[in-house]
Formats: C-alpha cells, sequence, structure tokens
C-alpha cells in the first residue's frame, strides 16, 4: 500500500503559507539507479501550487519511477524531495493528508468491495468530500457491493481516482489514469480535474500517452528524456515559439545567431543539411530562402524532445 | 449560449487552444454571429464545458479585451464591446481567412497543383458546407 495513506492520527492542518506561494514539489539532484542502470540521472524538477503539469516521456524513459521517488516510494541514491517544504522520508500526517495518487497499476484491496474500500480510506483522512464521493460513484457508475477483484479495469481505475479525489489533496500524483477509460470516461475525469483546479487550486502532475488529453488540461507540460527533465514549459508557448528549421548548416547557424535562437536539438541531414529545433520568444526576422520553418504540435514536439 | 456548441477545440493543431478560441471569437463577431453586449461564457464554464485548463480561457479572453473585442465588467460575464453592432462587410470578413489560405496555397504550391485544380477542391468543400 502507498506510503501517502498511513497516516494514522487524527492531522491538523498546516499553518497557512506566507504570501509567496511556495512549490508543492521541489525534487533536487534526484539520482536513481536499478542495479547498474542508471533511471533518474541527477533531475531537478519543481511544481508550484495551482499548475497541471503533464509528464511526457518515453516508454522506459522512468516517468513511473519519478514519480514513485516524488511520492517517497522509492530509495534514490542521491539528492532530495521535498513536498510542501518537508523532505519527503519524514512527511508529517498533515502534510500526509495533502497528497493524493492514482498508481497506474492499481493498488485497491481485491477482496474489498468499493464500499468497503472508501470506508477504510475515509478514517485515514481529517477531510473527507463525502457529497464529491456519493456524485463521482452515481456517475461513474461503480457498483458499491461487488468485490474490486470483479470490477472491470475502468470501473477499477475509476474507482481508484475517486478515493485520491476523496480528501480533497493539494498535489495529485497521476500515473497513466485513463488508460482503461473510453474517450466520454477520459473526457469526464478531465472535466473534474479542471474542477479541482478551479475550486481549490490543486497542484497536478500526471503522466499519459493519451496527448489529446494532455493538451486540454496540462497547461504546463514537460518532457522527459535521460534521465533528466529536458524541458518544462507552458504547451501554448512551446506552440507558438518552437520552430523546426531546416536547412544548410551554414545558413541555420547563423539564423540561430543573428536572431538569438535557443537550440533545443540538433540532428544531421544529408549532404551539409541539418534539422533543428529552436525556440524563439521574440519571432524570427525573415527566414533564409534556403531555410524551411515548420510550426510543431505536440505529437511533433513529443517525437523531437524525448 | 451553450458553451460546447459555440467553441470547438482540435487537439493536436500547431494552433494552441487559446488562439483558437481568440480565433473564433474574431470570426463571429466578424459575421455578425456575435454582436454588441452578448455575453460570453465565464471563464468556469468554459473551462468545464471544454474540459480545458481555466489558465488558456482566462488567456484568450484577456487577448480579446485587449483587442477591444470583449469588455470585462467587474464581477460579470465579458461581453462583446458596443462597438460591433452588426457584422463586418464581406471585404473585411474576407481578410480573415488569409491566414488559412495562406498555408493552404502554401501547401498547393509544394504538392505542384494547379491553381484551376486547389480552387475547385475548395468550391466542392464550401458546397459540401452549405449542405448540410
Amino acid at each position: 500500500m502507498s506510503a501517502v495513506i498511513t497516516t494514522s492520527s487524527p492531522a491538523s492542518h498546516p499553518a497557512p503559507d506566507l504570501a509567496l506561494p511556495s512549490p508543492s514539489a521541489v525534487l533536487r539532484d534526484l539520482q536513481l539507479n536499478y542495479g547498474s542502470q542508471p533511471v533518474l540521472m541527477g533531475l531537478n524538477w519543481q511544481l508550484l501550487p495551482g499548475q497541471v503539469v503533464g509528464l511526457l516521456g518515453r516508454n522506459g524513459a522512468g516517468k513511473t519511477s519519478l514519480l514513485e521517488a516524488l511520492l517517497g516510494l522509492r530509495e534514490t541514491q542521491a539528492g532530495s524531495v521535498h513536498l510542501f517544504g518537508q523532505p519527503v522520508a519524514q512527511l508529517d500526517d498533515a502534510c500526509r493528508a495533502r497528497i493524493g495518487y492514482v498508481p497506474q497499476q492499481s493498488d485497491l484491496f481485491d477482496g474489498f468491495t468499493a464500499n468497503q474500500l472508501l470506508a477504510y480510506f475515509r478514517s485515514f483522512y481529517p477531510r473527507w468530500n463525502e457529497a464529491k464521493v456519493e456524485g463521482l460513484m452515481a456517475r461513474w457508475d461503480i457498483p458499491r457491493d461487488k468485490p474490486i477483484a470483479k470490477l472491470s479495469g475502468g470501473q477499477q481505475q475509476r474507482l481508484s481516482i475517486i478515493r485520491a479525489l476523496a480528501h480533497e489533496p493539494d498535489l495529485l500524483v497521476l500515473d497513466e489514469p485513463v488508460a482503461s477509460l473510453d474517450p466520454a470516461g477520459r473526457r469526464d475525469f478531465l472535466r473534474e480535474l479542471v474542477e479541482q483546479v478551479l475550486d481549490r487550486g490543486t497542484t497536478v502532475v500526471f503522466s499519459t500517452h493519451i496527448l489529446s488529453d494532455l493538451e486540454r488540461v496540462a497547461f504546463n507540460v514537460a518532457f522527459m528524456a535521460e534521465g533528466r527533465i529536458a524541458l518544462q514549459a507552458p504547451l501554448d508557448e512551446l506552440i507558438d515559439e518552437v520552430r523546426a528549421l531546416s536547412g544548410p548548416t551554414a545558413a541555420l547557424q547563423g539564423l540561430i545567431a543573428s536572431d538569438g535562437l535557443k537550440v533545443l536539438s540538433r540532428r544531421p541531414l544529408e549532404s551539409g543539411r541539418e534539422r533543428c529545433l529552436v525556440r524563439s520568444v521574440q519571432g524570427m526576422s525573415g527566414l533564409p530562402p534556403s531555410v524551411l520553418s515548420e510550426a510543431l504540435n505536440l505529437e511533433d514536439l513529443f517525437m523531437e524532445l524525448t | 449560449m451553450s458553451p460546447d456548441d459555440f467553441f470547438r477545440i482540435n487537439t493536436g493543431s500547431t494552433e494552441p487552444i487559446y488562439r483558437q478560441l481568440v480565433e473564433q471569437v474574431r470570426r463571429r463577431v466578424a459575421g455578425g454571429q456575435l454582436t454588441a453586449g452578448q455575453e460570453l461564457p465565464s471563464v468556469r464554464e468554459l473551462a468545464q464545458a471544454l474540459a480545458v485548463h481555466p489558465m488558456t480561457i482566462s488567456k484568450a479572453y484577456s487577448l480579446l479585451e485587449a483587442e477591444g473585442l470583449l469588455e470585462r465588467r467587474r464581477g460579470l460575464a465579458m461581453r462583446v464591446a458596443p462597438q460591433f453592432s452588426r457584422a463586418q462587410s464581406s471585404a473585411s470578413r474576407v481578410e480573415l481567412l488569409r491566414p488559412t489560405l495562406g498555408r493552404a496555397a502554401a501547401e498547393a504550391r509544394q504538392l505542384e497543383l494547379p491553381t484551376a485544380k486547389v480552387l475547385q477542391l475548395f468550391e466542392q468543400i464550401l458546397n459540401e458546407g452549405a449542405a448540410e
């Protein structure tokens, strides 16, 4: 069972924060190896209150490991994780109660019914939004008295989401939360996320390969590659500012220097040409005729940056 | 006005969602479907209806406000500014199509298509839309 629900004593709410919002999560120089295989390599990351961050990376890039390390569920070799200002290994009960987690693999108790499961979790948390739970259970059509093992994959995933939202977390971590949901179920889940953000300013981080979902709700996207967060930025800024330029290397380098473009990636093409991914906040001056510039969508960015 | 009838979002586009919203309001004001005083859905309503992050909606509304198309009133819904009492002339409306058609023209040139062929297709697409 996950560490975030092990609180057992009634917890009081933490003192109100200072005027400046402090980050919900700060990860510094995080190193995680599986045997000799490095997964996180000096990873730095920060999540600010109210941000909805979509975590993108190829299969095997370490997204699940990263989310588990963020929650203190994985022992790391070096670096630090702080949640709400506290080291993740020593979170007090009040802090634990501010976290909600939907793991990729269902960790619900198979022998329980949904009603038993929710009653069990309710006893751990100082806050529990029964109206929300009841509303979602009815709307998402989850059988209450059937053993969880007998529910469909989609129903189990929905129940896992309800469990994670019930105690109104300030930080919600979702690892592939919609993989078993149909498009209608996914849309409804996204609406629920938007409502969390509207009503509570919840910090949300979620990983998914369904880019259309991410594009709607993730104002920020984080691309994971080579054990690090290679880039995090508001998605609309990336779509506005990033261009794929291809042309003769000399012409490209000239343009990059004269316009002060930030190069995100480079790939050689045939006969002295290359393709560069550049980001320009100011926009570009005229393009030399030998250089082709293409706008990118989220899928293109994923292909280029992960 | 039901927000999800009114706004369409295309994911997977090279046009970010906030700009899609801005362009849709611009076109509807220019075409006279949205006129002076008409209210737009609140950020909350639209964010929920479209399942889009509220900051994306605020960003679109702020740009439209800065442009003078929409007016913000304290505690009330955004509404179309008073000077937009009727549709713009077709001459200025057609200009709004220029960027989209410019992109189509660039693609047509890459495909080395003759002008007549491209126009024929565009005409066909326009007629299909009218028949619906």
